[in-house]
């Protein structure tokens, strides 16, 4: 069989056919009708091909996303644009993209390694609240501090990076005093909430029984009971992804999970999950009406204040944080405050609310002190 | 490629992308608006997850804008740059390494040196609904790099050249994912047949 350029197949990988058939001009109108007239015996077969060039076209176009999610993926691109001043980063990090992931997962193997040996030593001596020295990387030491909250009110917890946690009675927080540069990581028994300061360099990672549930920075409910068959998340901002963490995972897996991005199954906001610690599968949970807690939780307070006084904005954090915050009332009771502070840390809800007040604060053991000259 | 009606005020790649690099918000909106629906579709087609391939074209777009005073003075196309780093993003939130390997399976060897019979290998004249559903089904069962290959090629209106450095792999390569495409289009077909005639022998004995 002679060798014909213009069969069937040859004219659906032709650049100039596809270019044709998918964008035609005027230039390429013209070669094209003056070939069909000197070759009308080809007319049924440009026809045939020019059908299948515009089918796959058609069938491998058809995954568009749809104009919620389009509108999702501004809105984030966006954020980011307004927040941007504050990294300034060079394209050398494009280059050595290569290198230094590696050295990054290397450091965070070595991590999780002595992570974890940390929370088997807890995990097997309950009576002891100590601080113990974990070998994490050559040359330096990171301590571990576990909190266990045995009062019967909220505890609130505050991270090295601004960060916020508010354990329920009887929960218990491990985490590093310094967290790496890579990751930072807590292990949590029974339920708290997190409002986890914005770091999209460094996830944030709370391991509970089996699950691992990674952010880069928003707020969101865990319940791991220590003697209870499931874990529950429950976001109330942002976008978590929650990973189950299964003795036999693959080394890939588990590299995935150490990475920024965000993988395994993605918790969006409002969203719930169960995961079961028996069969370790997750369970996207319905919008089930809540049973109304008698004590305040704090998943569940909107702190959105229009022209409220200082002193009730105060009250607010007070009894949602269980921190007590001391100001001089005289000057500050009865400044106005318009200001939501939904998913941020305690001290970035305390930041916004000083510079709204032009006040300043310090953080004392189990005390804020408020100090400003007041408003007028 | 020139697809720029949506880009009349900023005319070409050049003076789009010049209006980014000076932090020219509304260059920037443009080429989002312009690009992510496409970028999203063949992001779509490495990796199944919507949630991933939103964040990975998401950070696409404010890797760009963050870095917009230390982007590259020339480029060609944006679109082949957004494609290319929207691949680079994906494989490495799926744990894939290195980026730029060759697939073992695909014996450059193995394409036939001329395509002289290859006119048995799709049938002209089909009713268009019969063919449609055939595409349909054919795409479906490919492997994955051949789809994405069909997808840069046809949809995408990419040349075989950008198609070779976005994807990571030789031109050949890309020539071959395209034949053995069209290739199984044939053996689809020809399998369809063959079920088909059984069904007919069974439903008349």
């Amino acid at each position: 069989m002679k060798y014909d350029q213009y069969s069937l197949t040859e004219l659906i990988r032709n650049d100039d056919f596809i270019a044709w058939v998918r964008h035609p001009d005027e230039a390429s109108e013209a070669r094209w009708q003056e070939f069909l007239k000197n070759n009308p015996e080809k007319r049924s077969v440009v026809e045939d091909a020019r059908g299948y060039v515009n089918l796959v076209a058609e069938d491998t176009g058809k995954h568009k996303p749809t104009t919620e999610q389009s509108r999702k993926m501004w809105s984030v691109v966006e954020s980011h644009m307004a927040d941007d001043a504050e990294e300034e980063v060079s394209v050398a990090e494009e280059k050595t993209i290569n290198s230094w992931q590696w050295a990054r997962i290397a450091a965070s193997v070595v991590l999780i390694a002595g992570f974890g040996v940390a929370v088997y030593w807890y995990q097997h001596k309950p009576s002891q609240v100590a601080i113990v020295n974990a070998n994490v990387e050559v040359g330096t030491i990171s301590d571990v501090i576990e909190k266990v909250n045995d009062s019967d009110k909220p505890m609130t917890i505050l991270l090295e990076d601004g960060s916020s946690v508010v354990l329920e009675p009887a929960g218990k927080l491990s985490f590093f005093v310094k967290s790496t540069t890579a990751k930072r990581e807590v292990s949590l028994r029974g339920k708290a909430f997190f409002e986890i300061v914005k770091d999209k360099k460094r996830p944030f990672i709370v391991y509970t029984d089996g699950l691992a549930t990674k952010v880069l920075g928003t707020s969101f409910l865990i319940d791991a009971p220590e003697n209870g068959s499931e874990i529950k998340v429950e976001v109330k901002t942002g976008q978590v992804s929650v990973f189950p963490l299964s003795l036999n995972a693959s080394e890939k897996e588990k590299e995935a999970f150490s990475k920024p991005e965000l993988t395994g199954t993605i918790l969006n906001r409002d969203e719930k999950i169960a995961f079961s610690k028996v069969n370790g599968k997750t369970i996207k949970l319905q919008d089930t009406p809540r049973v109304v807690n008698v004590t305040t939780d704090i998943a569940d307070q909107l702190f959105i204040f229009d022209e409220t006084p200082a002193s009730e904005v105060f009250k607010a954090l007070e009894s949602a944080y269980n921190i007590k915050i001391v100001y001089k009332e005289s000057l500050i009771s009865n400044c106005p405050l318009n200001a939501t502070l939904v998913g941020q840390s305690f001290t970035e809800k305390l930041t916004a609310i000083c510079i709204a007040l032009d006040a300043q604060y310090e953080i004392r053991d189990d005390h804020v002190i408020i100090s400003g000259k007041g408003c007028k | 490629m020139a697809n720029f009606e949506t880009l009349r005020n900023f005319g070409t790649d050049q003076e789009l992308w010049a209006g980014i690099r000076r932090g020219d918000e509304s260059a920037f909106t443009m080429m989002f608006d312009a690009y992510h629906s496409t970028l999203y579709n063949y992001g779509f087609k490495l990796c199944s997850n919507s949630g991933i391939v939103e964040d990975a074209v998401q950070d696409v777009f404010i890797d760009i804008w963050r870095l917009r005073h230390n982007l590259t003075e020339d480029i060609t196309s944006i679109k082949f740059y957004l494609y290319r780093a929207l691949r680079r993003r994906i494989t490495v939130a799926l744990g894939k390494f290195p980026l730029t390997e060759e697939i073992s399976v695909l014996d450059e060897n193995n394409e036939p040196s001329s395509f002289s019979n290859t006119e048995t290998m799709l049938i002209a004249s089909e009713s268009s609904e019969i063919r449609s559903k055939q595409i349909q089904d054919l795409l479906a069962g490919l492997p994955e790099r051949q789809v994405e290959a069909l997808t840069l090629r046809y949809f995408d209106d990419f040349s075989i050249d950008e198609i070779s450095q976005i994807m990571g792999v030789s031109e050949k390569s890309v020539r071959n994912f395209i034949y053995k495409a069209l290739t199984s289009m044939r053996e689809h077909r020809q399998s369809l047949l063959l079920s088909s005639l059984i069904f007919c022998l069974l439903f008349i004995f």
